[in-house]
């Protein structure tokens, strides 16, 4: 099927799209690299993976300790929603400026991006346990240690699976914005940035149908495991079927 | 009675004190529950009941009048208490034996002590086969029953309940009641039983203490001399029924006239 009267280089047909997606993941031609697709996706991977657990370590922790503090709270929250609502790619000429251009650049950029949606949830998660299942396990003898690894990291996996399921979204966004501006030689944002200069729009449609599909690809992997191990098998889900 | 367990002297509760929210919501209870007494307080909606039985839980303090446990004033909570709600409020990510042993697993009992002592519970709430049951799986009265084993599991001098059977449907109920009489009988624990259901503390009860509406106050109390098993068809039951009810019913209405003068 083909659609008439559409500027072929502006919009072109998917079959190219994916002749030219399958030449981009295969051996190389003249100048072109062998599997140069797979370089890209493996860097984007590298920044996007670091920068993540990166920030879901950090983040997670600082949730929770902003959950169960109310002083804390009071003096972080306004600041974490502040920064929520700033768009993360604002921060990236900021930190090309710090750190110049790189990988590392990159990785900044999405822990930028992905750790105020996780410090968000968790501390949303602790504030929603309900009173009395800490009373409950007050009254059956347990010390506030043990309530924050007994009680409050169980009663707070749904929003934390939930927090990092948004942050690993907002570090997609993050990861190809930092790589259309800081990466100098490989990543996904950077190639789909890169291949503008030869009019290769081909190379950006396929770009963004590899980010779409690695990105959906990636979170049944990391968090279709996880929730089949806790929530979904504990019944307090609302994706069973998942 | 025996030897006196909790004792409540001209204890009052106000919530948010000296400001424009001030509530009374306890005026002055004083009350005396002996070891291994079972005690319903029963009371209209709000009148305090529930706050009474946090306090002694040691989850909320009193803002006059003393409260002792075995003597010494309540300053928190503490596994000397067992506590069950109506809500249930089981660890939904830990199996129901997980449930159970809780108490004993964060006083670090060893592994053999807690095994046979779940397996007891276990057999003791008759809900052998859901030892490995994730709590979201079974019906709310197996629930209720899970959870009283939890509370019951490290032993404690006394047990809290707060209206645990006000969300199960009138058969379970009935079941859970007898179930509940025999486990007191057998375990001979202090017990603080808040309900609304007038039936529900005649059958249970050594003695039922009624709160007035609120600011509360110890308005009467009853005691229950009927031998177990009760039933609600025998005449001695439905004396103490009717005479409670009456009682009972002027603080309703009390509650109900405060109320529509407010509004």
């Amino acid at each position: 099927m083909r659609v008439t009267g559409v500027n072929s280089l502006l919009m072109p047909p998917p079959s190219a799209i994916l002749v030219r997606l399958v030449e981009m993941l295969g051996p190389g031609q003249g100048a072109t690299p062998d599997f140069l697709m797979l370089r890209h996706i493996g860097m984007t991977m590298v920044a996007l993976l670091a920068g993540f657990f990166l920030a879901a370590l950090v983040s997670s922790a600082i949730g929770l300790i902003m959950g169960m503090n109310r002083t804390i709270f009071a003096w972080f929250n306004p600041i974490i929603s502040m920064f929520m609502v700033i768009p993360n790619i604002a921060f990236v000429p900021v930190i090309i400026l710090w750190m110049g251009l790189g990988l590392k650049t990159v990785i900044v950029v999405v822990i930028t991006g992905s750790c105020f949606p996780i410090i968000y949830t968790a501390a949303a998660g602790v504030q929603s346990v309900p009173k009395r299942m800490i009373w409950a396990a007050q009254t059956a003898g347990a010390s506030r240690r043990q309530i924050l690894t007994t009680v409050l990291l169980g009663a707070t996996m749904p929003y934390l699976i939930a927090g990092h399921k948004l942050a690993l979204g907002r570090a997609w966004r993050a990861v190809i914005a930092g790589e259309i501006f800081a990466s100098t030689a490989y990543g996904v944002g950077f190639m789909i940035f890169d291949a503008r200069t030869f009019l290769d729009s081909k190379a950006m449609f396929a770009g963004l149908i590899v980010v779409g599909l690695t990105g959906v690809a990636l979170e049944r992997v990391l968090f279709g495991y996880i929730e089949r191990r806790t929530v979904v098998k504990w019944g307090i889900s609302t994706s069973k079927d998942l | 009675m025996n030897s006196i367990k909790i004792s409540a002297n001209g204890l009052e509760k106000r919530y948010n004190p000296e400001t424009s929210d001030e509530v009374l919501a306890i005026e002055d209870v004083t009350l005396d529950i002996g070891e291994g007494e079972f005690v319903s307080l029963l009371g209209p909606s709000g009148c305090g009941k529930s706050t009474f039985l946090f306090m002694v839980g040691g989850f909320e303090q009193q803002t006059a009048g003393t409260l002792t446990l075995n003597g010494a004033p309540i300053t928190g909570p503490g596994s000397n208490r067992g506590i069950v709600f109506q809500e249930y409020v089981l660890f939904p990510w830990q199996i129901v034996a997980k449930n159970i042993a809780y108490g004993l697993r964060v006083s670090g009992v060893d592994k053999a002590t807690l095994d046979a002592r779940v397996a007891e519970l276990i057999s003791m709430i008759g809900l052998e086969g859901f030892e490995n049951a994730y709590p979201e799986s079974l019906s709310g009265g197996m629930k209720q029953r899970v959870a009283i084993a939890r509370a019951l599991a490290y032993d404690p001098e006394i047990l809290l309940m707060d209206e645990p059977f006000g969300a199960l449907d009138a058969q379970t109920r009935s079941r859970m009641i007898q179930d509940l009489t025999k486990i007191h009988s057998e375990t001979n624990k202090t017990t603080l039983f808040v309900t609304h259901s007038v039936e529900e503390s005649i059958l249970l009860s050594d003695r039922i203490a009624l709160f007035s509406a609120r600011p509360s106050r110890i308005k009467q109390v009853f005691d229950i001399d009927i031998p177990h098993p009760r039933s609600v068809t025998d005449a001695r039951f439905v004396a103490y029924e009717e005479k409670i009810l009456e009682s009972l019913n002027e603080e309703v209405q009390r509650t109900t006239d405060s109320s529509s003068t407010m509004t």
